[in-house]
């Protein structure tokens, strides 16, 4: 190390530049018309444009797999709402008689707070003949109790002066199933499906009544005319004295008085039938739940977008690196090349 | 409107250029006076120098560099075409001998014997220590002018210092 004051000289060695220099140099300064300085460099451009990029491409794919009309209730089947809430009946004006029927179901939906709700279906109509049928779907947490609300059901037919029509119980498995024709006197329907209700959750509600009042009366009327008509052939068969005539006359009675027995039957049948209601009562346990599927969230789009981003980089990785190692092993070797020829260039006094 | 900011900006980048040109004129001819050894030359380069600088200015990045530093590196760069064509040119002209220089003095101040010493250094000894010793720069912007590490920056300088020292020694 040279000693401070040959540092110092070196210092203090300045050397001012010649005024023809100066000169030249203000007068560069001064013609000059340098072009605007660009304020928006390319790096600063990449740093807006790289992630606004990103975001496009990422909100491009996320559009694309969200399907259309996917909402809230995606995923759901068609009307399985309808299927599956409870569907307590609007209440029906019981006391508007005669009962404008119908034979449609009266099932309406409901809110699914009402599942627990006792069932409301409507009930047949005093005094009216009427074909009454209901469906009432119950669920029930295990099959035992699929298999004991069976029982109660039965019990509470037995009980209203019903009877079960059909039975099947499933309930040995992992789920429990049954369903229950129960046959119940018209009088007391109200009060079954009050009662049956109240063995599970209800599920589905279904009523369907015909009135057949207006049949038993216009046969009724027809039987009267008939015997009517075969109270006039009985007269007119005891003022004939023809035999032909009177075998005529007596076999119009016979097929007469044979249609009235036949109508009467008839008539007393739908009587008969409609002093009962039929009940077809449900029990079943939850369905096992289906397994759900994956739902894709807002992001998976982003991450999918990202994955093949990463593909992409990986392939243009592989294809590329050769290149790239190429290019760095030349530009090394010409940057040493050229520090060499600098350094041989700058060796000389 | 927009044509008055652009005509500021454009005002604002001349003013700036020939402040930077006014104000490191003398480093800028100083470096190439010790880095070519003849003052003629670095007149001359300082010069050609100042005309690149005003067609590169929109490139200037302050961020990067101060513009003494960004000067410094133009004038390197014309510094070695012009030694690069000087050696062309004594090849094709088979001149064997180093043309005469040094007629003048490097610089006021210094003793006849550091001058003798500073000329028995090479061409990139001198620059070594025109930009740490003469421009007192730092060993970042010194080693981004001469385009090495600042290790290396500082390795050259301790050279160049032995070397001096030797010369001087050798003298007295």
């Amino acid at each position: 190390m040279p000693p401070p004051d040959v540092l110092d000289q070196l210092r203090e060695a300045r050397v001012a530049a010649p005024q023809e220099l100066r000169e030249r140099v203000r007068l560069i300064a001064a013609r000059a018309t340098a072009p605007p300085r660009r304020r928006i460099g390319l790096r600063r451009a990449a740093l807006v444009l790289v992630p606004v990029l990103a975001a496009c491409v990422a909100a491009a794919v996320v559009l694309s797999h969200r399907t259309p009309g996917t909402g809230s209730t995606r995923g759901l089947p068609a009307g399985s709402t309808v299927e599956s809430s409870p569907t307590p009946a609007a209440p029906a004006d019981r006391s508007a008689a005669p009962q404008p029927f119908t034979g449609a179901a009266a099932a309406a939906p409901a809110a699914a707070a009402a599942s627990k709700a006792a069932p409301l279906l409507p009930g047949p109509t005093p005094g009216r003949v009427q074909r009454y049928e209901a469906t009432l779907g119950l669920r029930l947490r295990t099959p035992a109790a699929v298999s004991a609300a069976a029982r109660r059901a039965l019990r509470i037919a037995g009980g209203l002066g019903g009877y079960a029509r059909s039975i099947q119980v499933d309930a040995g498995g992992a789920s429990g199933y049954a369903d229950l024709v129960l046959r119940i006197p018209r009088a007391n329907v109200d009060d079954a499906v009050q009662r049956l209700g109240a063995l599970g959750t209800v599920t589905s509600e279904n009523v369907q009544a015909q009135d057949l009042q207006a049949q038993v009366n216009a046969t009724g009327r027809l039987i009267a005319r008939l015997e009517k008509r075969v109270g006039a052939l009985r007269s007119q068969l005891a003022g004939e004295q023809a035999r032909d005539e009177r075998d005529r006359t007596e076999r119009a009675i016979a097929a007469f008085t044979a249609r009235i027995e036949r109508l009467q039957r008839g008539r007393a049948g739908t009587i008969r039938t409609a002093r009962y209601a039929t009940i077809d009562l449900t029990l079943s346990t939850p369905q096992p739940q289906p397994a759900k599927p994956h739902h894709h969230g807002p992001l998976h789009g982003l991450v999918a977008a990202f994955r093949w981003i990463g593909i992409g980089l990986v392939y243009a990785l592989a294809i590329a690196a050769p290149f790239v190692v190429v290019g760095v092993l030349v530009w090394l070797v010409v940057r040493t090349v050229r520090r060499r020829r600098e350094d041989e260039l700058l060796s000389r006094p | 409107m927009c044509d008055v900011r652009r005509g500021e900006r454009r005002i604002h980048g001349v003013t700036s250029f020939a402040q930077a040109a006014e104000r490191h004129l003398d480093d800028v001819y100083a470096y190439l006076a010790w880095f070519t050894g003849d003052r003629g030359v670095a007149e001359d380069l300082a010069g050609e120098t100042f005309e690149r600088a005003l067609r590169l200015w929109h490139r200037f990045d302050p961020g990067r560099g101060s513009p003494r530093t960004w000067l410094c590196q133009l004038a390197r760069t014309v510094a070695l075409d012009h030694f690069r064509s000087e050696r062309r040119r004594v090849r094709r002209e088979e001149l064997a001998a180093i043309p005469e220089r040094f007629e003048e003095r490097l610089a006021e101040g210094l003793s006849p014997e550091l001058e003798r010493a500073l000329r028995r250094l090479s061409a990139g000894e001198r620059e070594v220590l025109a930009l740490r010793v003469l421009l007192e720069l730092d060993a970042a912007s010194a080693a981004r002018v001469l385009g090495i590490s600042a290790t290396n920056c500082t390795t050259r300088l301790n050279r160049a210092l032995r070397k001096l020292e030797e010369a001087l020694d050798a003298a007295a």
